[in-house]
């Protein structure tokens, strides 16, 4: 007789961090297979853009990562600004590279509180809320909303960021290392922690340069591929940081990433703060967004988003909408690698290994 | 041996951690009788100022969600938005050419009645309010 038996984890699970629904096949309490379904979050974003004009798919974009709105928005204006010609004033790409890193913080602070959470831990949780709420302050008093910012436009940003502002993201960045040390007392040696994640859902370079997984998940199997270094996009050529990599290739490899990387962006935002305060400038190159039609020709632009790699392609056709978007996430491959690093190991590990990639369903589903 | 003690040294780090964090200030708001500062940018609800709209219908065009209707008939312009398609992404009132559509700091918008959700204004209205 075999002792095959098949669960369905999902699609409404808590720890699936969206609707994820996973096919596993066990064997006692061990995994054999593991069949991602992906597609309960479907909105059809990519289709939307086809029947609206470029301003009016703006919004929507923001919408595609809701934790990481500012990289979607930069990618899809990144596109359409380079159909156009368009040259984007200096302050605007600082203050755009601001939003992005705060963003990346942010992103990280609520990856590693659920993260905890999925492995049982309820403090960080609270704590990565709590420091997560000072950004998303920051970022309601510059743009009108926590998440779904619209604040990015064609040729710069909507607003400039006032002395005020940056006054309140220095006195931040200068308390946040103390707070990310708070967190690394708590969770770096804890051993509940290390037992669930040391030498747990190994993802090798190899497997993962197959599957196409980028961002802290490639960078923690040993692989030093950060676009914002490799393909500088933006300022990031005049920014001094210093990408982070390890060669763990395990879930706690993935978590002493998301770790640094949060300090490297403490590192970028003090540059950028530095930068906004002595210099003054056009935000935006005024171009008029109603009404817009963009020239033939195709463009795809590269992010390094939190959670990875994120493209968008854009085909123009000459009239006023898009003809074609396509965006590239960072989560669906992290979706697909899955099966490959949760095979044979214990199902009470497969939450604790998912957690660690990092994975936001509307992101893989678009 | 000094691996379990320093397991239990690194436990032990932690809680003392948590429990200094204990005696912090408290970041919760007690909510309905507490409000939130709600900052000077902020999307909320859209209000629409009848005296100052042209009937342009630019508002209709920049909508990603096909939620603002504009009729213009004569002099009279009725203005219908619909909160429930409504993104609070405020197109509307950043390309409004005559300020006429503001996003509000009312954020409580949940009704159990789903006509609640459907603005229907006149500018005829506005003019006696
Ligand atoms: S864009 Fe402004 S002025 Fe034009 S119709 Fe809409 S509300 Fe009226
Ligand atoms: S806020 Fe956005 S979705 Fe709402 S009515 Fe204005 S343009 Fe439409």
């Amino acid at each position: 007789m075999s002792n095959i038996m098949k669960i369905n984890i999902g699609p409404q699970h808590p720890s699936t961090h969206g609707v994820l629904r996973l096919i596993t096949e066990l064997d006692g309490e061990e995994i054999i297979s593991i069949e991602p379904v992906v597609g309960y979050l479907h909105r059809g974003l990519e289709k939307l853009a086809e029947n609206r004009s470029y301003l009016q798919y703006l919004p929507m974009v923001d919408r595609i990562d809701y934790l990481g709105g500012f990289f979607t928005s930069y990618a899809y204006c990144n596109c359409v600004e380079h159909l156009l010609n368009c040259v984007v004033p200096k302050r605007a790409e600082y203050i755009r590279v601001l939003c992005m890193e705060l963003n990346r913080i942010a992103s990280h602070l609520l990856w590693l509180g659920t993260f905890m959470l999925d492995l049982g831990a309820s403090s960080p949780l609270f704590y990565c809320f709590r420091d997560r709420e000072i950004i998303l302050s920051l970022f309601e008093e510059l743009t009108g909303q926590r998440m779904m910012y619209n604040y990015f436009v064609f040729g710069g940003v909507r607003f400039d960021v006032t002395n005020e502002w940056l006054n309140k993201v220095s006195d931040f960045i200068v308390k946040f290392p103390q707070c990310i040390s708070d967190y690394e007392k708590i969770i770096t040696k804890n051993p509940i922690f290390t037992d669930r994640t040391v030498n747990k859902g190994i993802l090798s370079k190899n497997v993962a340069l197959q599957y196409s997984v980028t961002g802290p998940n490639l960078r923690a199997s040993g692989m030093d591929l950060d676009f914002r270094k490799s393909n500088p996009y933006s300022v990031y050529d005049k920014l001094d940081f210093v990408p982070a990599v390890n060669h763990l290739c395990d879930s706690y490899g993935r978590y002493l990433v998301r770790i640094a990387e949060m300090k490297s962006s403490v590192d970028i935002v003090k540059q950028v703060v530095r930068y906004l305060k002595e210099n003054n400038g056009d935000i935006s190159a005024n171009i008029k967004a109603i009404n817009l039609k963009v020239q033939e020709g195709e463009y795809t632009s590269y992010v390094e988003s939190s959670r990875g790699l994120l493209c968008c392609y854009l085909r123009a056709d000459g009239s006023g909408k898009p003809y074609r978007v396509k965006w590239r996430t960072g989560s669906y491959y992290a979706v697909q690698v899955l099966p490959q690093i949760a095979k044979n190991v214990n199902y009470n590990d497969l939450i604790a290994i998912f957690g660690s990639l990092d994975v936001i369903m509307p992101e893989v589903d678009k | 041996m000094i691996k379990i003690f320093r397991k239990i040294l690194s436990l032990i780090q932690g809680h003392i951690t948590v429990f200094k964090h204990s005696f912090k200030k408290r970041v919760t708001l007690e909510y309905p009788e507490v409000k939130p500062v709600i900052p000077e940018r902020f999307r909320g609800k859209p209000d629409w100022y009848g005296n100052k709209c042209i009937g342009c219908k630019l508002c209709e065009k920049v909508c990603p969600a096909f939620a603002v209707t504009v009729d213009k008939l004569n002099d009279n312009i009725n203005f219908k938005i619909d909160l429930s398609k409504c993104i609070l992404c405020g197109n509307c009132m950043y390309n409004c050419p005559k300020s006429a559509i503001k996003l509000t700091s009312d954020f409580e918008l949940a009704t159990d009645l789903k006509e609640n959700l459907i603005v229907n204004k006149n500018s005829k209205d506005e003019l006696y309010e």
